[in-house]
């Protein structure tokens, strides 16, 4: 099969308010662009209808406060279901390969949801792998994350998940939301090196983008071999975005999409809405269809300075021989990174820029020889406005073993229990991903 | 009174209709000038009837069909102005073409200029190669005709010889592969519309028909005959558009149902859904090449009447057709002469095709019975097929907006309505095996003319305008232009009425409503400010027939 699948949802009836930069207007021009073009009567591209994605589909993912109701919208749901009609569209054989063209994107929301951050609620690409993973057996699944800002949502939720590899290449956080993807965030214990951050230094052009590409992340994927590619295609690395500082152009992306072959594409960010979207859109869609997407210049090209500065291609170079050298180590094996009590802890602050929440966080995770180990998290979100909830959540592994499985349900009881006692928290969640069984106790 | 004149390949039909009752119909071959054809069915429905009485004559005609399937003598030129996008060398746009520079954004901004000398070099290579027809295409001219308008002038000034047509003239749909191609198309077969319009008057004039005239088009509406000179693409498809009309007529308003229309060689399957057919979700297609006219979603299979019966391994198989059935005199067994072998129709003479089928099976060590039954059951199961798809192409019609994708579901229908050849038979086949509801016209054989004496003038404004540029554009080739003084959906929306007020009176459509399919208004904003806005605003006239048969439609 040689088709392209395509859902363009642009949600021309959503905003996240009139005026933010997740409004109705974001995709109109891409639309006018698109359809101008007439490449949807191109018989290589098939354009599907979205479909909403059921709640059980968000609940095998996030820990929704209070609930995946008062966290989404029917955009929401439809954004993500695209994704996952599309994932279904490629498991059948109809398509060779998919594109979401669809707001609201996802790739800040991380495992527990206590309202937006960056503009995301629920992760398209988490619940699209982990659809994937339950209703098809697929297992090794990696994700490469080409937004200009961290996709620290999709770290979060596959961080000690040795299946997935999360390669996020970002501008640097110390100069852009949110403030993470460092090179040491690499991996919890049981998934050391299954989350790969490049942090690329402002003004960086076609030339560094491509360069990364092909000597950081495709050795990286060689050596994982994955059985699906899934990109988060965010546009915000182009050199006209407001919100990012870099200088890739339409063709910079197209030429990495059409090097990178993702078997799915889904639209993250990008908000130059006139002088990015319509051309980057296109061109991705034209690589991913296999047509020639070299005719797609941007009208603001001529003017632009496109020159990567002699500095940024040094720290390139510096971040390429980093990871070479990274990935060529041994990995060390997974109980001594456990240590001595075979626990990972990990204690965090979380803020939520859109929805302004500060969200305390407590994760552990316990060793297990025979499989990823029980998750478990405890988090409050106090608000200054509206109220706030405290949470805690237990997440059983697709491929638990039996006996995790087992003292996860004990667990449950047992803080079921104490909660009646001792009332410490608003809402109790376990996550049964080996039996796709999704629980929540509220008080 | 109201004149249907429904111009087919292999007939044409005529009726006349008073309180959506047949009083006169007439069928008869198409002879080879097809006004004479109308002559010939006027001569027989009219004769007896008042033609003061007549409120309006419409017609279908494949002429358009049949211009563009002929590929027309004269060659046409197309001058292109794609802009930044997909490779215009890769594009599948009809006729001779030469890329120049020049470009407009989506914003109906120039992003490009013109270069005059490049204009006339490409004009004298076009003329080079014979050609004198001359088309001009601009990728989001219908928001901005600038370009396309001085090179028009450029042409017309130089170049008097050569005929020319600018894109933002033939249709205003955002897809400028399809608007280039009816470019293409409508230079190809204006001469020659123009001259049928000129003979249809004068042979209405000897007929003392005075009424109003119109042409029926391939969404289901009709067009006044005048105005359908600007617009000829919209002609196409008249049979397949008419007999979709024809089974509304027959089924009822509201009607959910299958239509189905069995000629010889094709069965045409198409949907209506509460009482308006389906329209295909992209536009229509003239041999391989998008064009932007509107069509109903009629799909074709190709298996008719006269299909043949093969047998191939020991099994029957269905092959092409080599002419009419073999109870009807023809050459070979056919689908038909299974139906007639198995006592499921009266059409022909049943004992030719029972010594056919028998001798013809037995020779083959088959059973005669068997071999019918399954040479009917490849039929259905190609119908049922077909139905399949249908179905999900219009399941699958994509949704841009959440309202769209929540809103109420119709249900795929249960009914089919029977129109042509042995669809009466095979439709109550499909009917008892599948248990639906199977209607079949009473004027089942002119149900063509019947649709084309009850459609609609229909009207559809798609109106776009983008306050800060200060222009809008609609679906129709031509109607475009500057806008001030708009700032909100309510003067928007008031702009639009207007327009779409004035383009009705051209139309002749005075008795009725307006109704708004959708509006919205996107607010433009730049650093955080409101530079302006974008409507987006559908006006139409309500789809669906003038009138839909009395009791007597079914039998």
């Amino acid at each position: 099969m040689n088709k392209t699948g395509l859902i363009f949802f642009p949600a021309f009836d959503w905003a996240i308010s009139p005026t933010h930069p997740e409004r109705e207007e974001r995709l109109l021009y891409t639309r006018d662009q698109i359809f101008e073009e007439g490449i949807l009567d191109n018989p290589r591209i098939t354009e599907y209808k979205p479909r909403l994605a059921d709640l059980e589909d968000i609940e095998r993912v996030h820990f929704c406060v209070p609930d995946v109701v008062s966290q989404t919208t029917n955009a929401h749901l439809i954004s993500v279901g695209s994704a996952l009609k599309l994932g279904d569209a490629l498991k059948n054989g109809e398509i060779k390969n998919g594109f979401a063209m669809v707001r609201p994107p996802g790739h800040h929301a991380m495992r527990v949801v206590h309202g937006n951050r960056g503009f995301c609620n629920i992760n398209n690409e988490a619940i699209l792998v982990e659809y994937l993973r339950s209703k098809y057996g697929i297992r090794r699944i990696a994700i490469v994350d080409t937004d200009v800002h961290h996709g620290d949502g999709t770290q979060d939720i596959f961080y000690h998940d040795p299946d997935i590899l999360f390669i996020s290449m970002h501008q640097d956080g110390r100069t852009i939301f949110p403030g993470t993807g460092f090179v040491d965030e690499a991996g919890g214990p049981g998934a050391y090196l299954k989350t790969i951050n490049i942090p690329l230094p402002t003004g960086m052009t076609d030339d560094g983008f491509l360069k990364v590409w092909r000597e950081i992340i495709k050795p990286a994927l060689d050596i994982f071999q994955p059985e699906l590619i899934i990109n988060s295609a965010g546009q915000d690395n182009h050199f006209t975005d407001p919100l990012a500082n870099m200088k890739v152009t339409a063709n910079g992306y197209a030429k990495l999409t059409e090097e990178l072959k993702p078997d799915l594409a889904v639209l993250e960010g990008g908000y130059a809405v006139e002088t990015a979207l319509p051309y980057v859109n296109l061109a991705i869609l034209l690589a991913l269809a296999g047509e020639d997407y070299s005719c797609v210049i941007e009208p603001q090209r001529h003017k632009a300075d496109l020159r990567q500065a002699r500095d940024v291609s040094l720290t390139i170079d510096k971040l390429i021989a980093y990871w070479q050298d990274r990935l060529n180590q041994a990995t060390p094996d997974k109980e001594s990174l456990f240590g001595k009590d075979r626990r990972y802890k990990r204690q965090r602050s979380i803020f939520y820029d859109t929805d302004h929440i500060l969200e305390k966080q407590l994760e552990t995770v316990e060793y297990c020889p025979d499989c990823l180990g029980l998750y478990q998290v405890s988090s409050s979100a106090p608000r200054e406005l509206g109220k706030g909830y405290s949470i805690r959540g237990i997440s059983i592994p697709l491929y638990a073993c039996n006996s995790c499985q087992e003292r996860a349900y004990e667990y449950w009881e047992r803080i079921k229990v104490n909660n009646i006692r001792k009332v410490e928290y608003d809402v109790l969640y376990l996550q049964d991903k080996k039996n796709n069984r999704y629980l929540k106790e509220s008080r | 009174m109201d004149i249907g004149i429904d111009i087919g390949g292999t007939y044409t039909d005529g009726v006349v209709m008073q309180d959506n009752e047949v009083i006169s119909y007439a069928k008869i071959p198409t002879g080879q000038d097809i006004t004479v054809s109308i002559r010939q069915v006027l001569e027989q429905i009219v004769s007896g009837i008042n033609k003061k009485k007549v409120d309006r004559l419409v017609l279908s005609t494949t002429l358009i069909t049949n211009l563009l399937a002929q590929e027309r003598k004269f060659p046409v030129g197309l001058i292109l102005l794609p802009g930044p996008g997909v490779n215009p060398r890769t594009l599948r746009i009809k006729g001779k073409s030469i890329i120049i520079r020049g470009a407009i954004d989506y914003r109906g901004r120039i992003i490009e200029t013109l270069d005059e000398q490049e204009v006339k070099k490409a004009v004298e290579q076009l003329l080079l190669e014979g050609i004198e027809y001359i088309g001009v295409a601009c990728k989001f001219c219908q928001r901005n005709p600038l370009l396309e308008e001085e090179i028009v002038k450029i042409i017309k000034e130089d170049y008097p010889q050569i005929k020319c047509l600018a894109s933002n003239q033939v249709h205003g749909l955002l897809n400028w592969v399809r608007r280039a191609n009816g470019t293409v198309y409508q230079l190809m077969v204006a001469t020659e519309y123009q001259f049928f319009i000129d003979q249809i008057n004068k042979t209405l004039e000897q007929y003392d028909l005075t009424c109003p005239v119109f042409i029926l088009k391939a969404d289901g509406g009709t067009i006044p005959l005048g105005i359908s000179a600007q617009h000829p693409l919209e002609g196409i498809f008249s049979g397949p558009t008419a007999s979709m009309l024809g089974g509304l007529a027959a089924g009822g308003e509201d009607l959910t149902t299958v239509v189905m229309d069995i000629g010889g060689t094709t069965t045409d399957l198409g949907l209506i859904l509460k009482g308006v057919p389906l329209q295909a979700a992209k536009g229509a297609i003239i041999n391989t090449y998008p064009i932007p006219s509107r069509a109903l979603a009629v799909s074709s299979l190709a298996l008719g009447g006269d299909t043949s019966l093969n047998i191939t391994n020991k099994k029957v198989c269905l092959g092409k057709r080599l002419g009419c059935a073999y109870c009807l005199g023809g050459p070979h067994l056919t689908i038909t002469d299974a139906l007639v072998y198995l006592g499921l129709s009266e059409i022909g003479d049943i004992s030719l095709a029972k010594a056919k089928m028998e001798s013809w099976a037995y020779q083959h060590d088959l059973v005669p019975q068997k071999l019918a039954e399954e040479a009917l059951e490849l039929f259905l199961d190609a119908l049922e097929e077909k139905l399949e798809n249908i179905f999900r192409q219009w399941e699958e019609e994509p949704a841009y907006r959440v309202w769209q994708l929540l809103s109420a579901k119709v249900d795929r229908p249960r009914t089919i309505v029977c129109i042509g050849g042995p669809a009466k038979d095979l439709g109550e086949l499909w009917g008892e095996k599948k248990g639906w509801n199977v209607v079949i016209p009473q004027y089942a054989s002119v149900a063509n003319a019947i649709g084309t004496a009850l459609a609609k003038t229909t009207l559809r404004l798609d109106f776009f305008a983008d306050t800060q540029q200060k222009i809008y554009s609609t679906n129709i080739g031509g109607v475009h232009g500057r806008v001030t003084n708009i700032s909100k959906l309510e003067g928007a929306r008031d702009f639009s009425k207007h327009l779409f007020q004035e383009i009705r009176q051209k139309w002749n459509i005075i008795d009725e409503e307006v109704e708004i399919i959708y509006e919205e208004g996107f607010n433009i904003i730049r650093g955080w400010e409101t530079a302006g806005k974008i409507f987006q605003i559908g006006l139409q006239t309500p789809p669906g027939l003038k009138g839909y048969m009395s009791k007597g439609g079914e039998i």
